[in-house]
């Protein structure tokens, strides 16, 4: 995908998620849509590419989230930069094993910004974060399932890179 | 050293991607930064997004809402309807009963009053045959019924039973073109025969002498004389007066004081004994010897 169509279409997503949190009463957990682009960058950008545009996905969810901590944007790259290196073991071409693929990473990256926000702040709610991790990671699951023709179509024409970290 | 960097640039680069946020999150320990002039452009390029997606979603849900409630609305709505149909089915139910209740009360009060035995029917139908105005009632035999009793209401007098069965009777009403019952004017005591014209709305007074004194809206009331209706029982009242100047008698029409055509209980008196035949002979010889 092209750098401004991710930006733009993470923030698509980003006011989609804060819509949906308000009106589906989403206040346990969250939808991350922005794992789910992550993942597809992972398997579609380059590394360069990537990083910068997961830096700037994570960087939106920073600034969106009210508390721009930095947690965020560090996660992003480091989650593009697992998935790519994953990407180079596995091979992604079908919305079931994207889906898959999507919620290994939003629970990879879960778990990070729990250990993360517990390693800076101990009074953090950690218990509370993990219980409600696994519903977290089956919903961004399912909108995984829903985003990803809609990530095929925004990236068709684009010729797929070679997979493998840092190369 | 520039070729070095070159020839690392993209792993630099994604090193510095990577670490510079990190360092930020360390470095502050998990504190909030104040947005910086960055973040405060990308926020208020955002924005503006953000609440057109926002306004548009809220709209839709609205839109959604509205649609939903108008939904209900139409559901209760016909509810309603449904409702009010039963209410006012139940509401004519009661007035009906009402009605009905106002009329057997009255029936009931007249009977009390009455020195006969008085025996409450209903009316089930009327004759559709126009040679003969009688009505059928839900009395007969079993009930103590007999031919030639007459048939009343508390606004005046209905006709003879002609015809009784097991459980129904005939009841041929005074408009009837053969009844004739004797009658007497209330304000001058004139005796007369109240004759059936055929129509349910008419009747004649006959055999009444030229010089007797009658008047347009006199009462005329049973005179008893036939031996079939008591003394007293309200006829009718004189609507105009045919006195030709010649011949002995005067006629008049009358306007029965029951509308037969809105009868529904009637009662029947049951001490006067059965006229020896049909069409009511008895009441017809005591109306002809009547003046």
């Amino acid at each position: 995908m092209k750098f401004l169509t991710t930006v733009g279409l993470t923030l698509l997503l980003l006011t989609l998620e804060s819509v949906a949190v308000k009106y589906l009463g989403l206040s346990v957990t969250r939808i991350d849509v922005t794992v789910a682009v992550v993942a597809f960058l992972s398997l579609r950008a380059s590394t360069v590419e990537g990083a910068m545009s997961s830096f700037v996905v994570g960087y939106l969810l920073d600034l969106m989230s009210g508390r721009p901590t930095g947690l965020y944007t560090f996660l992003a790259v480091l989650t593009f930069l697992i998935g790519r290196l994953a990407a180079s073991l596995v091979d992604v071409r079908s919305a079931a094993v994207f889906v898959i693929f999507t919620m290994a990473a939003d629970l990879g990256h879960g778990l990070l910004a729990i250990f993360f926000s517990w390693l800076t702040s101990r009074d953090a709610a950690f218990g509370s974060n993990l219980s409600a991790l696994p519903l977290q990671v089956a919903l961004t699951g399912l909108a995984a399932l829903l985003l990803y023709p809609l990530f095929r179509k925004f990236d068709s024409g684009a010729e797929r890179s070679e997979v493998g970290l840092l190369r | 050293m520039l070729r070095l960097l070159k020839r690392n640039r993209d792993l630099i680069v994604v090193s510095v991607l990577l670490v510079y946020p990190l360092t930020t999150f360390l470095a502050r320990r998990s504190a909030a930064r104040e947005p910086n002039i960055l973040d405060r452009a990308v926020l208020a390029l955002t924005a503006p997004v953000q609440r057109v997606f926002i306004w548009a979603f809220d709209g839709a849900g609205s839109l959604w809402k509205g649609y939903a409630d108008l939904r209900g609305v139409r559901g209760e709505n016909l509810e309603l309807r449904a409702q009010n149909r039963q209410l006012r089915s139940e509401t004519n139910e009661l007035a009906e009963v009402r009605a009905e209740n106002e009329r057997l009360r009255r029936l009931l009060d007249y009977a009390k009053a009455s020195p006969d035995p008085q025996l409450p029917a209903r009316i089930l139908g009327v004759n559709p045959a126009a040679t003969l105005l009688s009505l059928r009632i839900d009395r007969g035999e079993s009930d103590g019924i007999r031919r030639g009793m007459p048939v009343v209401t508390p606004d005046g007098v209905v006709g003879i039973v002609q015809r009784v069965t097991g459980s129904f009777a005939d009841v041929v009403l005074i408009t009837d073109a053969n009844s004739k019952i004797a009658v007497k004017v209330q304000r001058s005591r004139v005796r007369a025969t109240a004759t059936g014209k055929g129509e349910s709305r008419a009747l004649q007074l006959e055999n009444a002498l030229r010089t007797e004194d009658l008047q347009e809206g006199d009462q005329v009331v049973t005179s008893g004389t036939d031996g079939v209706f008591p003394p007293g029982l309200l006829v009718g009242r004189i609507t105009s007066l045919q006195r030709r100047n010649y011949g002995m008698v005067q006629s008049a029409d009358i306007l029965p004081a029951v509308d037969m055509t809105k009868l529904e209980e009637v009662l029947v008196i049951q001490t006067r004994g059965a006229p020896p035949s049909a069409n009511n002979p008895q009441a017809r010889r005591g109306a002809d010897t009547a003046p």
